[in-house]
């Protein structure tokens, strides 16, 4: 699903990431941890193509194509899909007319037809039950006003619409009462299937109580520094990150 | 809170208001070209100098009083101003403290300026210009070692004329504008400043002016150039004795601040304000501007609570890329004074950020208008602005104006400005009395809260002093 | 003065009904006292009128009886005049009026109206404060006077287009429409400019004036659809009584030039404004809008929300001003001007301007200037909505807020089409707006 090798990448003229690999197969859950600001945001950001980072050595491939040639809305069309730790608001336009806009030119790349505005609304109203958003909340301007845990799950409710083949979490079970992060973990799973994979960007490893990760990675210093199955997580809750740098 | 509590309120005189009796050396009202050859004569400057300054007056004569500022008043008779007085002792000029005249010492410790030890404890090195005439400057070995220059402009016409020749009016054109032409034509001293390249200068630079003569206008002129990497903190401060007639005060600053330099240039400016029916006080026609250029920064702190009328907008043009220009502002009217002032940002260059901050206050039935100018050129990429205009009404027979003038010519730029009024409100004196204070202090307490954002950017020891001349400033306002 | 103007004067003063003469003897009075305003000129300062440089023959003395062809009007269900060149078209207008609101034409007024309209005229501009209204009262001929009685709610809209055809060459247009609402009344009233795509250039000058009166409703829209050639310096001067509400909404696209005065002025307490606008100029069109709101009484309030996108070699200018007079105690004013530059030609200049003389008040305005936000616009790709689309949906969110407030649901429909293909005609792009 997605492979990446030795890569590098810089904000601002700032290395962050500084050779990092990863490979993470179909179907797969991987986790990632690590310490703030080693770089987990940043490599959701690259993957996505965000203005303003740059790559500076290195390879990432989504399903065999080059991912880092890509304009932002290509990766998108090829099944990419990152979950903003800090959702961008967006006043003026409606969350419905931005999510019919990003469905159609999924579908439109994956050659299915559009849907009309009847089904359109059906689906969105499921996916609005299933992150038990208010459906006012397609009413508004892209979250507009929303609280923390409301923009999260709207981040969510845009995955399910758009049903990608990649879905990077960042720390959208950060600010997240209990209830809600039960809703998040089962609309997650349930949207877990044999081709699509997950990369979970946490801090908790209460996250993966409800979605048991196949592999668990350490970023830190903008490189993966461990990785180890479910237990590595439960460590890192036990002793911190502090004796990784040791092993690093 | 009664409006009779708060009624209920001191009048203090105007603190700095004394007069010293020194015998001086005035030359008498008037202006023509003999009083501008007569000022360059006594100072025995170079023939260039002296053409420069007639054809800043042939400008002048050409010019019109600028009539667009919110502020209003009689004429000013610029021939029946002084435009030279200099302490008559100083006729040759002390080569040490000791040999100055000890009534001018007495001054000074009036002013409460830390020209002595106390200078040295303070770490502040001390220009004070007296009139027109540069009296003494402290601490001038400490910073020769440094490399740094700091003396009066007149010496330095004379010790370091291929830098006053190079950034004399290059920043402020002989002929900008009315004042600055007319300042450039009369200047009779102010200070020289030079930060060699990488230096960080040992200590504050400190200037105080003071207008002791009657009838004399005060036309000083500062140069402060940076030099590559360099840094200096430069803080001025004003007072004028208390006179019945309007003295004129038209100042020109130019700062220089070359690639990477930083400038922090603060204003505590308390020029005799008037008594308060609005007799007497003095003109604050004032021309400051900065160039900065690549990598650097220029910071004007100011907080202005003297001057009848006040008429002055520090400014930045921004030619370098990734400069920065600042200006943090309190300005308080009181009584009969008015203030037009504000400031301009030009940013030429990529990159530039400008910051603005403005706490206007008015009391009594002064008025108190903010001017700002914010100029994204077409070649600023990127270059961002933020101002945020403040406004406080203490009484219902003062005004408040807000005047931000917001070019953009180039799409990339980003500028945000905000502005709010609003007044010290009775349940905000209700709460302060309720924990014990009278009225003047409450309103002193909300005032100073009010400009906290600006305070903190004065060097430390003056941010003090600008809270009590606030305080001072606003004696009997509350009603 | 220029030549063009001189004509135009001795035109109107052949063809206006006799009543209308005093007024205009006065307006040519004041108008050759009047000096061109020049860029020295404070209010002026960012405008040129330098397009008024052109001559302009004065208006047909007949109305042209073509059909319009394709004039973007919004068709409203209610009364609606329609004038072409400064001429009325009966055939183009429908004049069934509910009780209680009367539409008089000044060419066919009544003496009791024309004593009425004579006296009215004029009262709502403060001295001084329109420098073309002197030339407007000295070239008026005809016009339009809306007449609401007290205690009367007019349901549907008024609608009023004022057209320019390009028939001749480049002609100049006086426009002026007075408007009256009687205590405890309401009504909605639509302005609409606009010209004919045969183009030809027109200079017009249109006056409004509203007279609201106490306990009284406004609700006033007013769009400039004019493009090309055509300059139009206008304005509207409002006087509100005690208790009184205008809801104005004004919308300019943009034209070689566009300058647009609107002054409300408080006469009596608990009097509210609010104001909306957007403008859209593009290629090298220019369009100014100058407001104020005169807080001349205790407990009124204002409102006051611009929006501009300013694209190709395009200008703009905003100036808001709120004075707050001395008694104007408890006064509450806000104001609002966010611009967006589209392009690296694009131009804007704004000055939202507060004057205050009384302390117990609140005030605050802001002004924004940037281009569209990269990281909102990279949001939007991350979710797969190409580039071009993305850059439609946040020109138009950015003036969403303001379309969405528009009540007059009909007038709605009429401009979400109009403003979304402002950004795009490829309607791939504006799919998801309509
Ligand atoms: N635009 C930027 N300019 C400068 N530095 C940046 C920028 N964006 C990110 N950084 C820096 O890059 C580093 C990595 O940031 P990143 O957001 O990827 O961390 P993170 O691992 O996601 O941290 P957290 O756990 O706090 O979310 C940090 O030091 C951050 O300050
Ligand atoms: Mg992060």
């Amino acid at each position: 699903m997605l492979k990446i090798d030795n890569l590098h990448a810089s904000v601002e003229n700032k290395a962050i990431l500084k050779g990092l690999d990863l490979a993470v197969g179909a179907g797969e859950v991987h986790a990632i941890m690590g310490p703030n600001g080693s770089g987990k945001s940043t490599l959701g950001h690259v993957l996505a193509g965000r203005p303003g980072y740059t790559v500076t050595a290195g390879s990432a491939q989504l399903l065999g194509q080059d991912l880092l040639t890509l304009d932002t809305e290509e990766r998108a069309h090829l099944g990419l899909f990152l979950a903003y730790q800090y959702p961008v608001e967006i006043p003026g336009v409606s969350n419905m007319e931005f999510l019919k806009a990003s469905v159609d030119a999924v579908r439109e790349h994956r050659n299915e037809p559009a849907l009309d505005s009847v089904s359109f609304m059906k689906q969105a109203r499921e996916a609005c039950k299933a992150v038990n958003l208010d459906q006012a909340f397609l009413k508004r301007g892209v979250n507009e006003g929303f609280s923390g845990g409301e923009k999260k799950r709207n981040e969510l409710m845009q995955m399910m619409l758009l049903a990608p083949k990649l879905c990077i979490m960042d720390e959208t079970d950060s600010g997240l009462d209990i209830d809600a992060l039960q809703v998040v973990a089962d609309g997650i799973n349930a949207m877990r299937s044999p081709d699509r994979s997950f990369i979970l960007v946490t801090h908790y490893q209460r996250l993966l109580n409800f979605i048991k990760p196949d592999r668990v990675h350490v970023l830190s210093g903008g490189r993966i520094v461990k990785s180890g199955d479910h237990s590595l997580a439960l460590e890192l809750e036990e002793r911190g990150y502090a004796w990784l740098e040791d092993v690093a | 809170m009664s409006q009779e509590h708060i009624e209920h309120a001191i009048r203090k005189e105007y603190a700095a208001g004394f007069t010293t009796d020194i015998e001086s050396d005035t030359l008498p009202p008037g202006l023509n070209e003999d009083t501008i050859r007569f000022i360059s004569g006594r100072k025995n400057e170079p023939e260039w100098l002296l053409e420069w300054r007639l054809q800043a007056y042939r400008d002048w004569l050409q010019m019109a009083e600028p009539a667009w500022a919110h502020v209003n008043y009689p004429p000013v008779k610029f021939n029946e101003i002084s435009y030279f007085s200099s302490p008559k002792a100083m006729k040759d000029r002390p080569q040490s403290l000791d040999e100055v005249d000890p009534q001018l010492i007495e001054t000074y410790n009036k002013l409460g300026i830390p020209l002595h030890e106390q200078a040295a404890l303070a770490g502040v090195a001390v220009d004070a210009v007296f009139d027109s005439v540069s009296v003494t400057t402290t601490f001038r070995e400490k910073l020769w070692e440094a490399g740094v220059i700091f003396c009066s402009i007149s010496e330095a016409v004379h010790d370091y004329p291929e830098l006053i020749k190079k950034y004399l009016g290059s920043v402020v054109p002989r002929k900008d504008n009315f004042y600055a032409a007319l300042n450039s034509a009369v200047f009779s001293d102010g200070s020289f400043v030079y930060i060699p390249k990488g230096v960080r200068c040992p200590m504050e630079l400190s200037t105080y002016f003071r207008i002791n003569e009657a009838n004399t206008g005060q036309f000083e002129r500062t140069l402060i150039v940076a030099d590559e990497g360099s840094h200096v903190s430069y803080l001025e401060g004003c007072t004028a004795p208390m006179r019945d007639e309007n003295q004129l005060h038209a100042a020109v600053v130019e700062l220089v601040a070359l690639d990477g330099a930083e400038i922090k240039y603060s204003t505590v400016q308390n020029w005799y304000p008037g008594d308060a029916e609005g007799k007497g006080g003095i003109y604050n026609f004032v021309t400051k501007r900065g160039v900065a250029h690549r990598d650097s920064k220029i910071s004007w702190t100011q907080v202005e609570t003297g001057s009848a009328i006040t008429w002055k907008y520090p400014s930045c043009i921004l030619r370098g890329d990734n400069s920065v220009g600042e200006f943090y502002s309190v300005a308080l009217t009181n009584n009969a004074q008015q203030a037009d002032t504000g400031t301009k940002m030009i940013h030429l260059g990529k990159n530039t950020r400008s910051t603005i901050i403005s706490k206007g206050i008015s009391a009594g039935k002064s008025s108190n208008a903010y001017r700002g100018l914010v100029r994204m050129s077409p070649r600023a990429e990127g270059a961002r602005n933020y101002t945020q205009c403040d406004s406080l009404l203490i009484g219902d027979r003062c005004a408040a104006h807000t005047f931000p003038y917001i070019e953009s010519r180039n799409p990339s730029a980003v500028i945000e400005h905000e502005a709010t009024t609003s007044k010290v409100s009775d349940d905000q004196l209700y709460l302060c009395q309720q924990r014990g204070l009278d009225a003047e202090k409450a309103v002193s307490m909300i005032v100073n809260g009010f400009c906290k954002e600006v305070f903190r950017e004065l060097p430390m020891e003056f941010a003090m002093e600008a809270g009590k001349l606030l305080e001072v400033s606003l004696e009997g306002s509350v009603g | 003065m220029n030549d063009f103007m001189q004509q135009a004067l001795a035109a109107a003063s052949r063809s206006a009904p006799p009543w209308l003469e005093p007024l205009q003897a006065r307006g040519r009075e004041a108008w050759s006292n009047t000096s061109m305003p020049t860029r020295k000129t404070e209010a002026w300062k960012y405008t040129s009128l330098q397009a008024l440089q052109k001559t302009f023959s004065a208006a047909p003395t007949q109305a042209a009886g073509s059909p319009l062809g394709d004039v973007p009007l919004p068709k409203l269900s209610g009364p609606t005049l329609v004038f072409t060149d400064g001429h009325y078209r009966a055939d183009l207008s429908t004049t069934e009026l509910p009780a209680g609101l009367r539409l008089v034409r000044f060419a066919d007024a009544t003496r009791d109206q024309a004593e009425r309209i004579a006296a009215a005229l004029g009262s709502a501009i403060l001295p001084g404060r329109h420098v073309f209204a002197p030339l407007n009262d000295a070239t008026l001929t005809d016009g339009v006077f809306m007449d609401v009685a007290a205690n009367t709610r007019i349901e549907t809209p008024v609608h009023i287009a004022w057209l320019t055809t390009g028939q001749n060459e480049s002609i100049s247009v006086t426009q002026r429409l007075l408007v009256s609402l009687g205590e405890n009344s309401g009504a909605t009233l639509v302005e609409s400019f606009a010209n004919t795509a045969t183009g030809g250039t027109a200079f017009t000058n249109g006056l409004t004036e509203l007279l609201i009166g106490r306990g009284a409703q406004l609700n006033h829209y007013r769009l400039h659809l004019e493009q090309g050639d055509v300059v139009h310096i206008g304005g509207v001067h409002a006087r509100q009584e005690a208790d009184s509400t205008l809801n104005g909404f004004h919308l300019a696209l943009g034209s070689a030039l566009k300058r647009i005065d609107l002054v409300v002025n408080h006469q009596g307490a608990g009097a509210h404004c609010s104001l909306d606008g957007l403008y859209l100029p593009r290629g090298t069109e220019t369009v100014d809008y100058h407001t104020c709101i005169e807080h001349a009484v205790p407990h009124c309030t204002s409102r006051e929300r611009f929006r501009g996108i300013i694209a190709d070699e395009a200008s703009a200018v905003f100036n808001g001003r709120i004075h707050i007079h001395p008694q104007a105690q408890k006064t509450r004013a806000e104001l609002s001007n966010k611009n967006l530059l589209t392009s690296n030609k694009a131009e804007i200049n704004t000055k939202p301007e507060l004057e205050i003389y009384a302390d117990d008040v609140q005030c605050a305005h802001g002004a924004t200037v940037a281009q569209l936000d990269p990281l909102t616009l990279h949001y939007l790709r991350t979710r797969g909505v190409p580039r071009d689309e993305a850059e439609v949906m946040l020109s138009y969110g950015f003036i969403n807020e303001l379309v969405e407030a528009v009540e007059q649901a009909e007038l709605q429909a009429f401009l979400k089409p109009l403003l979304a293909r402002r950004f795009a005609r490829d309607s791939r792009l504006t799919r998801h707006i309509l």
